[in-house]
């Protein structure tokens, strides 16, 4: 995400939709064209709605992100249509796509090198420069600055808190990605981490993660490939969740109660490569201030 | 949604897998008519259980007699296996097994593909076979035909893709002396998300995994995220638990974070709830009263994170609602900020004032597990 990302928006005609291009512009991203099926020729905060992608494409070549708010039942066909675009970056807020419809999107994407961040995402944000989606809401200028810390969460509340702790710790932050609760998540936390690793504003980052799935398992193998060398705090969410039996779904969509994916399990996988564990979500931030400033 | 097995079978049995003959017998059903009914007097009596092992849990027993049977059903239904309730028991012909397999469908999150996995040593659990004995084979969700000569492996690919399973695993896959191939076990989970597209899901009786019945307030709760809008901001999670703390967190990742920090400050929750994605006033208030309804409760924490966009006077407007129904005289402690945070507090603040309820507030200068010691300190 740079100055120069200019924005799609797919089913910005609809409520979430508009309210995510008026957010979105508010806080200075180039939301360019929107497109919505049969409502091709309407506008929405003043931007252009064509009745397809390659339509909005032929219009407006520069568009190099699409933001997806669209129901699940649409959901498939709106991000395959923008994988056919060779639209490099997109961001899909849909919650509760089938997962047959988003495996199927993601070995798509994947042929085409397109960078998926979602499903069930609220999208990520680079302070000062720009957001796609709507994390930060409304408060995004009370809760967000440029600073030096890279955020990542499975959870689009946390994203935001996580980024109000670092904030009123006196730091910024550098991004803050929202990677969405669901079992496949098109980008992962150690995609992001090698991103952060190359990106010369972030000192350190903190992830908040949960119980269920082997994503932070994978954190392990970048450490050790020296993929990622910067500091790295973690919060793992579910150490309750082993009171429930096996399979059983606590939490969002990949939060599944499974032997060897608990918090815990996580955490002392983590810990032995140097991953700094936090008791509370709160303390993510004092533990990364104060290697970074260690240092 | 995980299937038991029975269910699991009948699915298997229309893409053309064989199943054993068997019949299944729920609660109160006379099961030694069920039994002489079904002909074959060499029997197994299965526990059916939505997780969990069965056959190290003595879930499983050999019959060849009506009383034998008798005996053996009404063990099953006395027992919890593994904390698992036994919904039913499957009487099925015994079968001859020359040998035992395994094979499964299932997401690998890896390759954000399925992936099959086959080995030869079948009846144990996979975790405990040896990884250079499963054999691997990633598949591609667009590739409908599956080029690959396993058995049923083909049958199992249709059956994954056309009736929306997260998983499918038949362990063991046994060939008869005989030598026909027979699925002997069958655990299934379907993708709930695709319920618009199988309509014959609904007639499924509902479940959980806690190891009894669906509550009452549990099937409530449930109820309040059917219809058209499902996708608009969800507020129908609910599990009811021993303790006496009731729960209203907003949020998945803060719920689970906030669950950790209660048990950190020795409360115990009532609950687990969770609304998130900007629910409308009535889903809140729908699913804060079924919490509030639970006997027993000793004090009601109400937490959240900075939301992005989830409109606090909104959903608090619900809360409110209810909270001025019910009129509760255990503390509360509310933990909340985001978009209308300031019209959300004076509201639900106005209302303890009206009802005469001993409320805390705290916005975004308090953590959010900061609030679980608060509520600790006033039940002292």
């Amino acid at each position: 995400m740079t100055e120069n990302t200019n924005v799609l928006i797919q089913g910005m005609t609809g409520k979430e939709g508009a309210k995510a291009a008026k957010a979105m512009l508010e806080y200075g991203t180039k939301v360019v064209c929107g497109v919505t099926p049969n409502k091709g020729g309407q506008e929405v905060e003043g931007k252009p709605i064509f009745n397809s992608v390659k339509e909005a494409l032929k219009k407006f070549p520069a568009v190099n992100a699409t933001a997806i708010y669209v129901p699940p039942f649409a959901a498939k066909a709106a991000i395959l249509e923008a994988i056919d675009g060779d639209i490099p970056l997109i961001n899909i807020i849909v919650e509760r796509i089938p997962i047959k419809d988003m495996a199927y999107c993601l070995a798509a994407a994947k042929e085409k090198n397109v960078r998926i961040i979602g499903p069930s995402s609220l999208g990520l944000i680079v302070p000062g420069i720009g957001r796609i989606g709507v994390v930060g809401g409304p408060l995004v200028n009370e809760i967000f600055q440029p600073g030096e810390i890279g955020v990542i969460s499975r959870s689009g509340g946390m994203t935001n808190e996580l980024s109000w702790q670092i904030r009123r710790a006196g730091l910024g932050q550098s991004a803050a990605v929202h990677v969405g609760g669901d079992l496949l998540m098109g980008t992962t936390y150690a995609d992001l981490l090698r991103l952060f690793e190359k990106d010369e504003a972030t000192k350190a980052v903190v992830i908040f993660g949960e119980h269920g799935g082997s994503y932070e398992f994978e954190i392990i193998e970048a450490i050790i490939k020296k993929e990622f060398t910067k500091p790295l705090a973690i919060y793992i969410g579910g150490k309750f969740a082993n009171v429930f039996p096996e399979g059983m779904n606590v939490g969002h969509a990949g939060a599944i109660v499974a032997k060897g994916q608990g918090a815990a399990e996580k955490e002392k996988a983590l810990s032995e490569v140097g991953v700094m564990i936090a008791e509370r979500y709160e303390d993510l931030v004092q533990l990364v201030h104060n290697q970074i400033y260690a240092h | 949604m995980n299937l038991y097995e029975f269910e699991g079978k009948q699915l298997l049995a229309k893409y053309g897998l064989r199943i054993p003959k068997g019949v299944v017998v729920r609660r109160g059903e006379d099961a030694i008519f069920a039994y002489e009914n079904l002909g074959v007097a060499d029997v197994v009596v299965k526990a059916q259980v939505l997780s969990g092992k069965r056959g190290k849990n003595n879930g499983i027993i050999f019959c060849s007699n009506s009383e034998e049977i008798k005996k053996a059903v009404d063990e099953l239904f006395q027992k919890n296996i593994r904390g698992q309730y036994v919904a039913a028991v499957l009487l099925e012909e015994k079968l001859a097994i020359e040998e035992e397999r395994y094979i499964s469908i299932v997401y690998d999150t890896t390759t954000k593909q399925p992936i099959l996995l086959y080995t030869e040593a079948g009846g144990m659990d996979i975790e405990d076979v040896a990884h250079e004995k499963i054999k691997k084979i990633a598949l591609d969700i667009r590739q409908e035909n599956l080029l690959v000569s396993l058995p049923y492996a083909r049958e199992l690919w249709k059956c994954f893709l056309t009736e929306d399973t997260r998983q499918i695993e038949i362990n063991p896959l046994v060939r008869t002396v005989g030598g026909e191939w027979v699925a002997a076990d069958a655990k299934i989970a379907l993708d709930e998300d695709a319920f618009y597209r199988h309509e014959d899901w609904k007639n499924f009786d509902a479940r959980t995994m806690l190891g009894r019945l669906p509550t009452e307030r549990e099937l409530a709760v449930k109820k309040i995220d059917e219809g058209e809008g499902y996708y608009r901001g969800t507020a129908g999670k609910y599990i009811e638990m021993d303790g006496d703390i009731a729960i209203l967190f907003s949020g998945g990742g803060a719920s689970i974070a906030n669950m950790d920090a209660l048990i950190k400050a020795s409360l115990k929750p009532a609950n687990y709830t969770e609304y998130s994605g900007n629910p409308p006033r009535e889903k809140v208030y729908a699913l804060a009263k079924i919490v509030l309804s639970k006997p027993g409760l000793r004090g009601l924490w109400i937490a959240g994170g900075v939301a992005n966009f989830t409109n606090i006077a909104e959903t608090f407007h619900g809360i409110a609602d209810a909270l001025a129904e019910i009129k509760p005289t255990y503390p509360i402690v509310v933990r909340r900020a985001g978009p209308f945070e300031d019209e959300g507090r004076r509201l639900i603040e106005e209302c303890a004032a009206r009802n005469g309820l001993t409320m805390q507030f705290f916005g975004k200068e308090t953590s959010m597990s900061d609030t679980a010691q608060v509520l600790a300190g006033l039940l002292k």
